[in-house]
């Protein structure tokens, strides 16, 4: 679709962060819509403003000055729409990850089948499930009801029983939670969200309306071996707007400024990933990683499948001791390429936790954060894996092979070298197969999300333009072998001939020199059996590749990478993969 | 760019809110003056509810079971108090099992709410009563020194200030707690030592600030019956010398200490006030400033934290550091004639 066949109009999305609130300005140039400037402030939803329009309104001030067009008016607020003499804009689309998780009882009748799916659910979002309620649960109608007027939580995810199946143990775990609603006041009463057996709506409906702030969502697992969870969650991204209007002082500005185009990051980044796995090579899937202050998210998607994760609480600002309890100090220590103090890098997480906004001034300090954003994605990745696999493998617990990844977040596009960036992602996802990683520089994702839905020409063109940087091509093998065995040969075909091959050792870390954006052509010769993402375990092919900033990437270090019980060790081979890695810088 | 400011003043105006969750009795009254220990608000915050099944108890239909109710929704009960029947040969009943109320009868069951004791929300402060928030509790107001902090352990006294020597910058130690001190709230630099924390539970003190605390130290911090407050942050670092100067100013004047857990997103700061009623009526602290040339600030990321600088210069565009991290830099002048480009998100205002 042309430009000229759709009225042009001028975009500004903000991303209200956990410490910073983002706004990128697009509009159209030649004929095709660009993104044109980003600038950010300092994110104004708690303590001392607790007002998010304070901060955005700083954020565009600030791109009013990068763009030397005039965005705010003292009399009007937001110029919108756009003005003949190219003053203000026509659109604002908002997303939002700031604010403490909502904190979420879910309820099901098995552990196993509507427990976990309305847990798959609450992890889509911004949550952190206080409390969970079952079958299998034996707590009395009585106990329940107290669990549920201490926790008061602010949404309630019940699911269970296929259509046509189970209704009256459904009920009676209602009638707890009916109760427990009645007896908070009304402020107070939590969100309901109803996704299970269809039939119930109606007794659903008439037990729960009048007394508590109910939605409900087309049954998530309608029969057995069938889910579709969408709908419930476009209900859960209603609820948590609803929420953080009642949370967090702007919002309702911030609603009005974008006509209601307001969505959480995770979804909105979701939403773009999906977009993305549709508009290009379906089966091939996508993965978006950001790694944020607070939280880390993963959404991947392939053939119109999504999968989404909000990882709460595990980030690398205010989330950075999410890290350390999810695991140990040497789980973060592991990933150093110097011996550190262990005082030294406790003291320096925790006061990173209260001082989220501030940046690292010592090359130690910078190796900590890098070290936490691995560990923080780590830990994200090997729980999300379980849900990217259709069916189990060999190589379950691995990263199913998906291309591109794309990752966003500060530490990302803040690291000083463009291999930081690209060591974060590689050691932190460890993708299998042949893939891209690329850099979304200038934080689009979120904004672009949101915007698919009103203006999805926007997003094509914008992503179009080479808006994500291309950090490099990664080849990774999988299987087992001793270090140093040779297990792969690579046969690499140069548009101007210079061609070469190379054999490669397991255990090493290669970059190939490939200029970026040099198309070249790649046969894969792997040797024992090795898996190079060519149909099967041995199996030879070739791939036509193209250089990234870092070339490519030959990772054969194994998967999952394997670590020394000797830490010494460990920094001695971390140091070792730098120096690879930044051989091509 | 504008940044946070960090309350750390000899004399401000202090207004805090001291509300309960859900509705309660507020028992002060406007223009009340108040102490720290004196209650705002009460209320049942940790109510029990029992779900009586009536039907099933007296073995009868849930609408029989209505029928035979004795009580109704509203309904103050004794123990042993007849909520059902009789019913059947032998005169079958159902009973309360405690003092409560009943809070909803039918369909064959009784939700029965258990009496319990009140929570009592105490002022934390010493001030006047400037506003009631209807059934949640109050605003009260005072003038005096205050010091906000980066982390507490949720804990909440008053009592008189000790700083353990005329210098904040050093290491706590146990042989600086003697007996003198019992009954005191201590003042010192740091500490790193669980051992050091225990000594000062039992002496008792009945409370603790310290400039920062070692990070391996939060679990055994937490454990403590005393409150404890850190100011600037972890590690082994001095307390910043505007709050130094503060807490040794006033050694022996009462102080309120609210080591509350640190959530910015509720605004919940732990910090401590040191009531100063007479003094003339200074402004509220101002909140948020922009940074600039000239403004007092507080180091708080770096080798340089928690030091106190003035900004010189901020340089108009980003600025390289050591590390290769590109970020818009100041000029701070800090300590004796010491200078150093340090990041504008690495420094809050100071008001003093």
């Amino acid at each position: 679709m042309d430009i000229n066949t759709v009225p042009a109009k001028s975009l500004i999305t903000l991303d209200i962060g956990n410490t910073v609130t983002r706004a990128l300005f697009f509009d159209v140039v030649s004929g095709k819509y660009r993104f044109l400037a980003s600038a950010s402030a300092p994110t104004t939803a708690g303590s001392p403003l607790f007002d998010v329009t304070e901060g955005a309104w700083r954020a565009i001030e600030e791109l009013q000055h990068i763009t030397r067009r005039t965005f705010l008016s003292e009399k009007e607020g937001l110029i919108i729409p756009s003005t003949r003499d190219n003053q203000g804009f026509d659109i604002m689309v908002a997303t939002m990850s700031a604010g403490n998780p909502m904190s979420v009882v879910t309820v099901g009748l098995l552990d196993n089948v509507s427990l976990l799916n309305a847990k798959y659910l609450a992890h889509t979002t911004y949550s952190e499930i206080v409390a969970e309620i079952s079958l299998n649960d034996r707590r009395t109608a009585s106990d329940r009801i107290n669990m549920l007027t201490e926790k008061r939580p602010d949404l309630i995810i019940i699911t269970g029983g296929t259509n046509k199946g189970a209704s009256k143990s459904l009920l009676s775990i209602l009638e707890s939670i009916g109760l427990s609603s009645y007896l908070l006041e009304e402020s107070q009463r939590p969100h309901i969200l109803y996704a299970g057996n269809d039939e119930l709506q109606e007794e659903v409906k008439s037990g729960l309306e009048k007394i508590s702030k109910l939605r409900i969502a087309p049954n998530i697992q309608p029969v057995l071996g069938k889910e579709d969870i969408y709908p419930a969650q476009n209900q859960l991204n209603e609820i948590y707007k609803d929420i953080r209007k009642r949370q967090i002082g702007g919002i309702r500005e911030v609603l009005s400024w974008t006509e209601g185009n307001f969505t959480s990051s995770a979804s909105a980044l979701g939403r773009v990933i999906r977009f993305l796995s549709e508009k290009y090579e379906p089966e091939k899937g996508v993965m978006g990683v950001d790694i944020g202050s607070y939280a880390t998210i993963i959404a991947a998607a392939s053939s119109g499948e999504e999968t989404l994760r909000v990882f709460p609480g595990l980030g690398v600002g205010s989330g950075c001791t999410g890290v350390l309890k999810e695991g140990s100090l040497e789980d973060i220590t592991r990933w150093l390429p110097l011996k550190l103090a262990k005082q030294d890098i406790l003291d320096y997480i925790y006061n990173k936790s209260v001082y989220p906004a501030s940046l690292p001034t010592e090359s130690e300090h910078l190796e900590i954060e890098i070290a936490l954003a691995k560990q923080a994605l780590r830990i994200a990745s090997k729980k999300t894996i379980p849900s990217l696999h259709k069916r189990s493998t060999t190589f379950s617990s691995l990263m199913p092979p998906i291309e591109p990844i794309i990752g966003s977040g500060r530490i990302l596009t803040q690291a000083p070298t463009r291999s930081q960036s690209l060591s974060i992602l590689l050691d932190g996802i460890q993708p299998t197969g042949v893939t891209t990683l690329a850099l979304d520089q200038n934080g689009l994702l979120p904004g672009l999300g949101a915007a698919s839905d009103i203006n999805p020409l926007l997003t094509v063109q914008v992503i179009e333009s080479n808006t994500f940087l291309n950090l490099g091509t990664i080849i990774a093998p999988i299987g087992y072998a001793r270090p140093g065995t040779p297990i792969l040969r690579i046969q690499v075909n140069r548009e101007d001939g210079r061609n070469f091959t190379r054999e490669i050792k397991f255990g090493a870390l290669t970059a190939l020199p490939i200029e970026l954006g040099e198309k070249v052509s790649l046969h894969l010769r792997p040797l024992h059996r090795f898996d190079v993402g060519m149909g099967g375990p041995g199996k030879s092919g070739k791939v036509n590749a193209v250089g990234g900033s870092l070339g490519i990437i030959i990772d054969a270090r194994g998967r999952p990478l394997h670590f020394f019980q000797d830490q010494e060790k460990n920094w001695k081979r971390n140091e070792t993969w730098i120096k690879t890695l930044l051989k091509y810088e | 760019m504008f940044s946070k400011v960090k309350h750390i003043h000899a004399l401000t105006n202090i207004r805090r809110e001291r509300i309960l969750s859900s509705d309660g009795y507020v028992i002060v009254r406007r223009m009340q003056k108040v102490t720290p220990t004196d209650v705002i608000v009460a209320a049942p915050l940790s109510t029990k509810y029992l779900l009586l099944e009536i039907a099933q108890g007296l073995n009868v239909t849930p609408a029989r079971a209505d029928e035979l109710l004795q009580r109704q929704a509203g309904d103050e009960l004794s123990p042993g108090d007849v909520i059902a029947g009789p019913v059947g040969l032998f005169k079958r009943v159902i009973r309360a099992p405690f003092s409560g109320q009943v809070r909803i009868a039918g369909e064959g069951k009784v939700l029965f709410e258990i009496a319990s004791q009140p929570f009592e929300l105490q002022a934390g402060m010493e001030g006047t009563v400037t506003n009631i928030i209807p059934d949640r509790g109050a605003i009260i107001e005072t003038r005096g020194a205050l010091i906000q902090g980066v982390w507490g352990n949720g804990k909440i006294t008053y009592g008189v200030i000790q700083p353990v020597s005329n210098n904040l910058n050093q290491e706590l130690v146990a042989e600086q707690i003697n007996i003198g001190f019992r009954g005191a709230i201590l003042a010192a630099g740091y500490c790193n030592n669980s051992e050091v924390l225990e000594i000062a539970g039992n002496t008792p003190i009945k409370g603790l600030i310290l400039g920062s605390i070692s990070s391996d130290l939060i679990p055994a911090a937490q454990s403590m019956k005393y409150p404890i407050m850190v100011i600037d942050g972890f590690g082994s670092t001095p307390m910043n010398s505007a709050a130094e100067g503060i807490l040794i100013a006033n050694k022996d004047k009462n102080i309120a200490l609210n080591a509350q857990v640190y959530e910015p997103f509720l605004g919940k700061y732990p910090e401590l006030i040191i009531s100063q009623p007479n003094q003339p009526e200074p402004d509220l602290p101002i909140e948020s400033e922009t940074l600039s040339s000239g403004k007092k600030v507080i180091i708080v990321n770096g080798p340089q934290a928690p030091q106190i600088g003035i900004i010189d210069y901020i340089h108009p565009r980003k600025q390289r550091l050591s590390n290769g991290i590109e970020t818009r830099t100041a000029e701070v002048s800090y300590g004796h004639d010491k200078q150093a480009a340090i990041p504008l998100s690495n420094v809050e205002i100071l008001m003093e």
